[in-house]
């Protein structure tokens, strides 16, 4: 194949810490990918111009990645304000994706500022003036850091012109439409209303009293994991919410709670439905969920 | 005559104004344009909530920040009265995940930017295969480190009192095969030679590894003892492998954290520090000095603080890492208490400081906690150091090691050899 057949890819950075950029890094088949479009500039990658050519010139571009938080004036790049280059590249591009939360909603460095911060075309899950004039290819990829298979997934499916439905909130639904808590290891204590005894161990649940945001956060990092092997609550830390337009929230170590029962329900789940099930849950005791799973000798 | 230059790919980017006087650089003014904010948006959080905001300040050294802001909460809670004593397995489990992402920055240094750049210097189109060796090898040492953290960027495992994961041997085993597999790549592709030779300090000069490409494209630039500084290293963080300590008029001598003084800069967005108004070095080379590393040490003594020793610190502490990880995973006992706080106070008032080394060098945080909340907090990073403009009586780290570049592509690599990241400067 020609050069000059394959897609052209544009990443541009805003206001970030590069997380997106070292999360994708991560893609096992990263250069595979990489290597099915011509590379107009990315944080990493050598590309064939330079950022004062990308923010002084008028490239063609086909699909824009965009990450981080973008700041309404004063956050200049190569001499140019970095939103109006993204803006002009947007209106070429056939495909935006919104690479992370800040890109997305604002995320972290929105919290420095909320009237001057936002993400490219949402201020958290309100939509901003750059939605209407993007909406019809907008592909919203929120998570700190956006997964590195949610990126390589979308990228696949738009070069071989596959369907990706979204949400609402424009996010990819083969992804977004689990939550963070599918394929859980520690679903079962879940199930029987079973807190862990604190943080470091790898019995009992995190949602009741530890912070955890997994029944309520949508994302499939526990159905794909992270770096092939590993998830937040599978190492004991409690999911924060981070591909959810919220994020960050406040006291991240702890679940809010009404009357002793968490105060967000899990997705789409009728509080009197979760109070019914957990009140026959609780009412047993299971001896196997209540010990170790392993003992180790002394 | 000055050149203005836009450095990117560098976790961000910066702008160096060169000043050049017959033909040479004479002296560099570094813009770092951007600030984020990130202590300001720490400020009336919950004490815990920077074990999750500070690591977003950068996407390559997050994981240091996080060790850093547990540090400093478990040293407030210890100037509170609330002593933690952490379980060995806790250390080890922290400094295995810490040295993990210490070396897949260092992999990314030599693989995605020296060998590249040291092409581009000498005119040679750089090699497919070095992003594809990058590629490999930092996902493999990532992917171990993750077994226990959860993830890599981005994650929260270390809590007040330890770690929040609780490892099986079977996991202990996964990670150990996946820095074999490290360890293999770097005898087999990197250094040439296999890992004990090395340690055994075996001649490279056989070597057809990649490292031996490294020395040659230096020393066809004829760069390798220019790009000295001040001879003057500090080094903050506590670890089993390296020591705190600051290095000057080849003494070592004890530290005073009283002694560090942030200063804000006029044209750049990134504040500058100075310990006892003086100008430090942090990184592998001071660190490798404070630890008296004899490889390094014996190096040192002929060429000083050279471009070609900072780039074989580097390297010589990534071989380290990988065999001092192979160790911390071998004494791992999963019996062990992951943490020792059954539960965290509530509405206490403290101050605590956390050190520790990153990739780059000494990374600071400081938290105030008032009522349970931050009521201030403070980063400093390594980058702030080595790349302080100065003080009215001497140039800062990277300023005075670019100064005599003949061009200003040299001096370019030779700022890339201090691995600067962007994005933490100008948190």
């Amino acid at each position: 194949m020609s050069k000059s057949s394959k897609p052209k890819l544009l990443w541009l950075q805003s206001i970030t810490c590069n997380g997106n950029t070292q999360s994708f890094f991560t893609l096992p088949d990263f250069i595979v990918l990489m290597n099915k479009f011509e590379i107009i500039y990315h944080p990493i990658l050598n590309s064939g111009y330079t950022l004062a050519d990308v923010t002084n010139k008028d490239l063609k571009c086909d699909i824009l990645i965009l990450e981080g938080s973008f700041k309404q004036d004063g956050m200049k790049k190569a001499g140019q304000e970095i939103l109006a280059t993204a803006q002009k590249y947007a209106k070429k591009a056939k495909h935006i994706i919104t690479a992370g939360s800040c890109a997305t909603f604002g995320g972290i460095f929105r919290q420095y500022d909320k009237n001057s911060i936002s993400g490219f075309c949402f201020n958290d899950d309100m939509i901003n003036e750059n939605y209407n004039l993007f909406r019809k290819k907008l592909i919203s990829i929120p998570g700190c850091p956006a997964h590195p298979r949610w990126i390589g997934s979308v990228l696949s499916m738009i070069l071989t012109h596959r369907a990706i439905p979204l949400d609402d909130l424009h996010r990819p639904l083969e992804i977004y439409g689990y939550n963070a808590h599918s394929g859980c290891p520690r679903s079962e204590y879940f199930e029987w209303k079973i807190d862990s005894k604190n943080y470091g161990y790898k019995e009992g649940c995190l949602f009741y009293e530890y912070g955890c945001q997994a029944p309520y956060t949508h994302a499939n990092c526990n159905k794909i994991l992270w770096n092939e092997v590993s998830s937040k609550t599978r190492a004991g830390t409690p999911c924060f919410g981070c591909t959810e337009p919220s994020f960050p929230k406040k006291d991240l170590w702890h679940t809010p709670s009404l009357m002793g029962i968490p105060a967000s329900m899990p997705v789409g789940i009728p509080r009197r439905a979760y109070l019914t099930l957990a009140g026959i849950a609780k009412s047993f005791s299971i001896k196997r969920l209540n010990e170790p799973i392993i003992k180790y000798k002394k | 005559m000055k050149i203005k230059q836009l450095i990117e790919k560098i976790e961000g980017e910066a702008e160096l104004e060169f000043d050049f006087q017959n033909g040479l650089v004479n002296d560099v003014n570094i813009i770092f344009p951007l600030y984020r904010g990130i202590e300001d948006i720490l400020r009336d959080r919950e004490a815990r909530d920077a074990l999750v905001i500070a690591p977003r300040v950068c996407g390559i050294c997050n994981h240091a920040h996080l060790i850093a802001g547990v540090r400093a909460i478990e040293d407030g809670l210890k100037k509170a009265g609330i002593n933690i004593n952490l379980t060995s397995k806790a250390i080890s489990l922290r400094e295995f995940t810490l040295s993990c992402e210490i070396i897949q920055s260092h992999i990314k240094w030599i693989y995605l930017v020296a060998l590249p750049q040291l092409s581009i210097l000498n005119r040679i189109k750089p090699l497919d295969s070095y992003l594809a060796k990058a590629s490999w090898s930092s996902n493999t040492v990532v992917k171990a480190m993750s077994i226990f953290s959860g993830q890599w960027p981005h994650n929260s495992y270390a809590i007040p009192g330890g770690v929040s994961c609780d490892p099986t041997y079977e996991e202990i085993i996964h990670a150990e095969t996946l820095l074999d597999e490290t360890i293999r790549f770097m005898e087999q592709e990197f250094l040439g030679i296999n890992i004990e030779a090395y340690m055994k300090n075996q001649e490279l000069s056989e070597s057809k590894g990649d490292i031996a490409t490294i020395w040659n494209l230096i020393n066809k630039q004829n760069i390798q003892s220019k790009g000295k500084s001040h001879n003057r290293f500090i080094a903050f963080g506590e670890h089993e492998i390296f020591k705190a300590g600051e290095y000057s008029q080849n003494r070592t001598n004890e530290i005073d954290t009283s002694l560090v003084k942030e200063h804000e800069q006029p044209n750049s967005k990134a504040k500058s520090v100075t310990y006892n108004s003086l100008c430090y070095e942090v990184g592998p080379l001071a660190r490798a000095m404070l630890a008296k590393n004899n490889r390094i040490m014996s190096l040192y003594n002929i060429h000083k603080d050279s471009n070609l020793i900072r780039i074989y610190a580097r390297i010589d502490e990534m071989i380290n890492l990988l065999l001092y990880a192979k160790k911390l995973l071998a004494n791992l006992h999963p019996k062990e208490l992951s943490c020792t706080l059954s539960k965290f106070p509530k509405g206490f008032s403290t101050k605590g400081i956390g050190a520790v080394e990153a990739a780059r060098g000494s990374l600071i945080h400081e938290t105030v906690i008032r009522d349970g909340k931050i009521e201030n907090y403070t980063i400093i990073t390594p980058t702030q150091w080595n790349l302080s403009p100065g003080t009215s009586k001497e140039s800062g780290i990277a300023i005075e090691a670019m100064k005599g570049s003949s061009s200003a592509e040299e001096a370019s690599f030779v700022f890339r050899i201090f691995d600067i990241c962007s994005a933490c400067t100008t948190h």
